[in-house]
Formats: structure tokens, C-alpha cells, sequence
């Protein structure tokens, strides 16, 4: 699961507060490797393109989950592939 | 009358993808030139999801765009992801993803297998959710209206046919050593109607899929059978299998049951002036013709009226069930026993052509048998296409019929199958959000594309 995928992904358990279900917390021990938050003027910088490009593109998770902010529901990653399938009774 | 739907597809759709979902990664599915078009046309950095993606056959045709593709069946996303696609395993009726994030989606053979009309709105609408505002959606169902004939009803069951997908096969074979089906062909004069369910012990043995030795691109070029030699009888044999494709199964959908149980109900009100017994009558194993004996029945027993036939068997041993379903494929304009499975160029004609994926199913055996083996000869009893009598009355007599019956059932698809104007309706109807920019038919489906209105 690429950066970008995770950008677009939102917990829908059902019940949560409108908007809570996102971002999802990506579980792993990989520390990030960009700033907070975007200096002023980034679209300019080209060294931090650069790391945004191969954070959100080139960066993939293999194995962990995606927890939900909300309700603390895990979704898990592995081999790649994101698992968002909710059980018959949480759906 | 969501836990039938569920059920439904469960069985007749999840379980039946991952259970062959080893086979789909060889096929050398086409990708329609429609949709090609539709994602050649978007704008380089566009966030493109495709919804139903099974291999993942539409995530490789535009790299300037940022394609992710999600499915039910981790059998096929697994696969998609060998290739290198960004995939996850999701339900449609429930993405998740955040509202208006994407600036096109596509559908592709995907929402005719949800089983109520609610569902297949619902799922127009979740697509509809994660479009930006001006965004674009391509959907294709198989249509009901197909070249030649149409089906009778809209709520069918397809038998799903390994052997015309078997790489196994055709790679035995290219070493000049026959696969395991042709054997059994031969050797035991197992009817081919046990072969098609032999997967289940087929399967344990099967390899997973490894680098293609193929030269052919897999994405463009058609079933790698196409390519080989087949000898004869095994033409035949291909034909008579591929004639078991038109021995559809057809349903009553269920909100048709939905709807009569309601309205028996207030009968009962009516005129009995108490509620009917709330107990409805245990339906007799033989209305329930998915019931696959060890797997116990499709639908909660209890769920169900005692007439409410929703799924009528068409190789059962009762004869009227299957009049209508024999005269409606009569009128087809098939060519009989030497109706080639074939997809040779430019054939449209094949009723095979219908479903998407289906029609990517099929390999390319072009010659047709000389002569008639005993397997197409079964097979000439069993399947309603030319023959003029009862399937049912030469379905009798066949050696260990119920265990015959009940194999061919194994991953049986169900499809909802549109009428013209159905899909436009539904979402002129149901989800506003949608504006229809076109619409067309387009082999055997309708297609349409509509734009997230701002």
C-alpha cells in the first residue's frame, strides 16, 4: 500500500462522527522521514518534492495494519494489500 | 431479505471468484476498447479507482494516472498485486474511501452480480460518494438484450467452465503430455459434466501461477489455447463443455419474492383477519436447487414461502420447470453440435460473448469435431440449446444423475442481467448525484458514463 492509497482511505465503521474515521494510523515502526508539516513555499522546493514523491509514491506498506481513529478498529495490511472488509456483523 | 441477498452472493459470487480465482491469471482478458478510451482520456496525475478490478486488467493501461483498484476476492487481488498493481480488498456496497476523492472510477462487470435492486443502487451511490464533483464513472453490466437472443430472465445463473480456462491443460499439453482433464476424458468416460466439477480435487494439485513461459502479451492477446494444437476430440470435448453454457439457471430475483411475500401477507390480513402463521412452510430440498447437499441450503429454509420458487433447477428431474427456459433457448440461432466455442475473429454471434468476463473466458478452439463423441453426445441431452425435447427428459438416466445435477451447480454465477434502459433508469431514479452523459451497448453490455454533478 503506497502513501498516496492511505491518503485516500477512510475507517467505515459504522457509527463514527462524521470525519472520523480519518486518517487511519498506520501501524509499523517506520520512523516518517518529512517534516510535520509543509514549509511555505514547498511547491518550490525541490529537495522536499523529491522525499514527498518518494514518500507518497515510492514508499509502500507490506505488513501492518490501519487503525481507526474512532473506534480503535484495525485494518490489516499485509503482503501489500490493505484488508478493508468489515465482518457481516459490523457492517 | 439482506441476509438472502448476502447469502446469495455469497455462494454464487464471493466463494465462486476465489475458488477460481487461480485460473483467472492466466487468461489473457481483453481490455474493452471503451474503457481503454475512458482512461486514456484522463488527465495525467488523475485519481482513477476501478471498483471491481478482479486481476487488476485496467490498472496497467494509463501510467500518467494514479491507478488503485479494489475487489471482494483476495484470490484476485492477489494476483493483481504480482503484477505490481496498488490494490485493496473491499466491499463495494461499503469503500472505503473518503467522499469525493476521485476524479474517475470505473465498473466493469461488476454490479450485476449484486442480487437486489437496493444493492446495485447502493453500490452506484458509494461510487457516486467518492467522485469529485465533475468526476466521471463508467459502468458496464451484461446485458439481457444480446446478439442473438436474450435471456428469458433477468436473474440467471452461469455455470462456470475451468476446462475452457485451463492453463494446466493447455501447458500439458504444448509439452505433449495431456492434462489431467483430457485423461479423464478418455480414459473413464466420466461425463464432461463431472469434469467441470472435478475441480475441487483439480485444484489442490494445481501450481500456483509462476512466470508466464508465453510469449504473448497478457493483456492483449487472446486464451493461450487459441495458440495450441488441439487434437479433435478434444475439440469436441471443448465444444460440448462450452455448450454447457447455455444450460442457464434461472432464478426469481429476490426482490420478486420480497415483494409476493409481502403482498401474501396482507392477503392473509385481508382476509383472514390475523396474521398467517409467521412460520412459513420448510421449503422441499427440491425448490432450493442450490442447495449443494453438504453445503447445506442457499437460503434459510425458514425464509422462505413454499412456492416461492426463487431458483428454479433446470436439470431437475421435475419436468416443468424447464419448458420455458428449453423454448427460449429453441429460438436461439445456434448451429447445433458444430457451434464452435470459439471466439474466432470478429465473432460476435456467440452467445459467449455476453458477460465480460466470460467472454474473455473462452479459448480458442476453432475446429469443430468431426464426428460426435459420447461426451458431446451427453452433452447434446443435457443442455436445452438445439434439441427439442425437455432437457429434463434426457437428463434422466444418466448414470449418478443427482451427484451430475448437483456438480454442475458448483460455481454457478449469479447475474442480474439488464434490460435496455434499466441501468440509465436506476440511476436517473436513485442517485441524483449522477448525471448521464452517454449511454450505449457495447457487446453484449450496457455501458454507461456519468459525471458527479458539481
Amino acid at each position: 500500500m503506497k502513501l498516496l492509497t492511505h491518503n485516500l482511505l477512510s475507517s467505515h465503521v459504522p457509527g463514527l462522527r462524521p470525519g472520523g474515521g480519518f486518517p487511519l494510523r498506520i501501524e509499523l515502526g517506520h520512523p516518517s522521514e518529512l517534516p510535520p508539516e509543509p514549509l511555505p513555499n514547498y511547491e518550490a522546493d525541490e529537495e522536499f518534492l523529491r522525499r514527498l514523491h518518494h514518500v507518497l509514491l515510492e514508499v509502500e506498506v507490506l505488513e501492518g495494519s490501519l487503525q481507526c481513529p474512532d473506534s480503535g478498529r484495525r485494518f490489516p495490511i499485509s503482503r501489500g494489500v490493505p484488508n478493508m472488509l468489515l465482518t457481516e456483523d459490523e457492517a | 431479505m439482506e441476509h438472502e441477498a448476502t447469502q446469495l452472493e455469497k455462494q454464487h459470487v464471493h466463494s465462486v471468484y476465489e475458488n477460481t480465482a487461480a485460473y483467472f491469471s492466466d487468461l489473457q482478458t481483453k481490455a474493452w476498447p471503451r474503457v481503454r478510451n475512458f482512461l486514456l482520456e484522463q488527465k495525467p496525475g488523475n485519481l482513477v479507482v476501478d471498483i471491481g478490478c478482479g486481476t487488476g486488467k485496467y490498472l496497467s493501461v494509463n501510467s500518467q494516472v494514479y491507478n488503485l483498484g479494489c475487489d471482494y476476492c483476495e484470490g484476485l487481488i492477489e494476483i493483481a498485486r504480482k503484477k505490481g498493481d496498488e490494490v485493496l480488498v473491499c466491499d463495494n456496497l461499503n469503500l472505503p474511501f473518503r467522499d469525493q476523492c476521485f476524479n474517475a472510477v470505473i465498473s466493469i462487470g461488476v454490479i450485476h452480480h449484486f442480487s437486489t435492486k437496493q444493492r446495485r443502487i447502493k453500490a452506484i451511490k458509494e461510487m457516486a460518494r467518492i467522485l469529485t464533483p465533475g468526476g466521471q464513472i463508467m459502468i458496464y453490466v451484461w446485458a439481457m438484450e444480446q446478439k442473438n437472443r436474450r435471456f428469458e430472465k433477468q436473474d440467471v445463473f452461469v455455470p462456470w467452465n475451468k476446462a475452457l480456462c485451463s492453463r494446466r491443460f493447455s501447458e500439458s499439453n504444448q509439452s505433449g503430455d495431456k492434462g489431467e482433464f483430457v485423461h479423464t476424458a478418455k480414459g473413464q468416460d466420466i461425463h464432461p459434466a463431472q469434469l467441470v466439477i472435478s475441480e475441487c480435487s483439480y485444484q489442490s494439485s494445481l501450481q500456483p501461477e509462476t512466470d508466464s513461459k508465453h510469449s504473448h502479451n497478457m493483456d492483449r492477446c487472446l486464451p493461450r489455447a487459441c495458440c495450441m494444437k488441439i487434437s479433435e476430440e478434444e475439440n469436441r470435448f471443448y465444444s460440448a463443455l462450452g455448450r454447457s453454457f447455455r444450460s442457464w439457471f434461472f432464478s426469481r430475483s429476490l426482490d420478486e419474492s420480497a415483494l409476493r411475500k409481502q403482498n401474501d401477507k396482507m392477503k392473509h390480513l385481508k382476509h383472514e383477519g390475523v396474521w398467517a402463521n409467521s412460520t412459513i412452510p420448510i421449503q422441499h430440498s427440491r425448490h432450493c436447487s442450490l442447495d449443494l447437499g453438504h453445503r447445506g441450503a442457499l437460503l434459510n429454509e425458514q425464509s422462505l414461502d413454499d412456492d416461492d420458487d426463487v431458483f428454479v433447477e433446470s436439470l431437475s428431474l421435475k419436468k416443468p420447470h424447464w419448458s420455458p427456459a428449453t423454448d427460449v433457448l429453441k429460438d436461439l440461432s445456434l448451429n447445433g453440435e458444430h457451434q464452435s466455442v470459439a471466439q474466432s475473429k470478429g465473432n460476435k454471434a456467440s452467445f459467449i460473448n455476453g458477460p465480460v468476463e466470460d467472454r474473455d473466458h473462452i479459448c480458442g478452439c476453432n475446429k469443430d469435431g468431426a464426428g460426435k463423441s459420447d461426451a458431446s453426445k451427453f452433452f447434446k441431452r443435457t443442455s436445452t440449446t438445439d434439441s427439442t425435447d425437455s432437457a429434463l427428459d434426457s437428463a434422466v438416466s444418466v448414470g449418478d444423475q443427482t451427484d451430475a445435477v448437483l456438480d454442475t451447480k458448483a460455481f454457478m454465477r449469479y447475474y442480474h442481467v439488464f434490460r435496455e434502459g434499466e441501468l440509465c433508469s436506476l440511476v436517473e431514479e436513485n442517485v441524483p448525484e449522477l448525471q448521464i452523459l452517454s449511454s450505449c451497448y457495447d457487446h453484449g453490455n450496457w455501458c454507461i458514463i456519468a459525471e458527479r454533478r458539481g
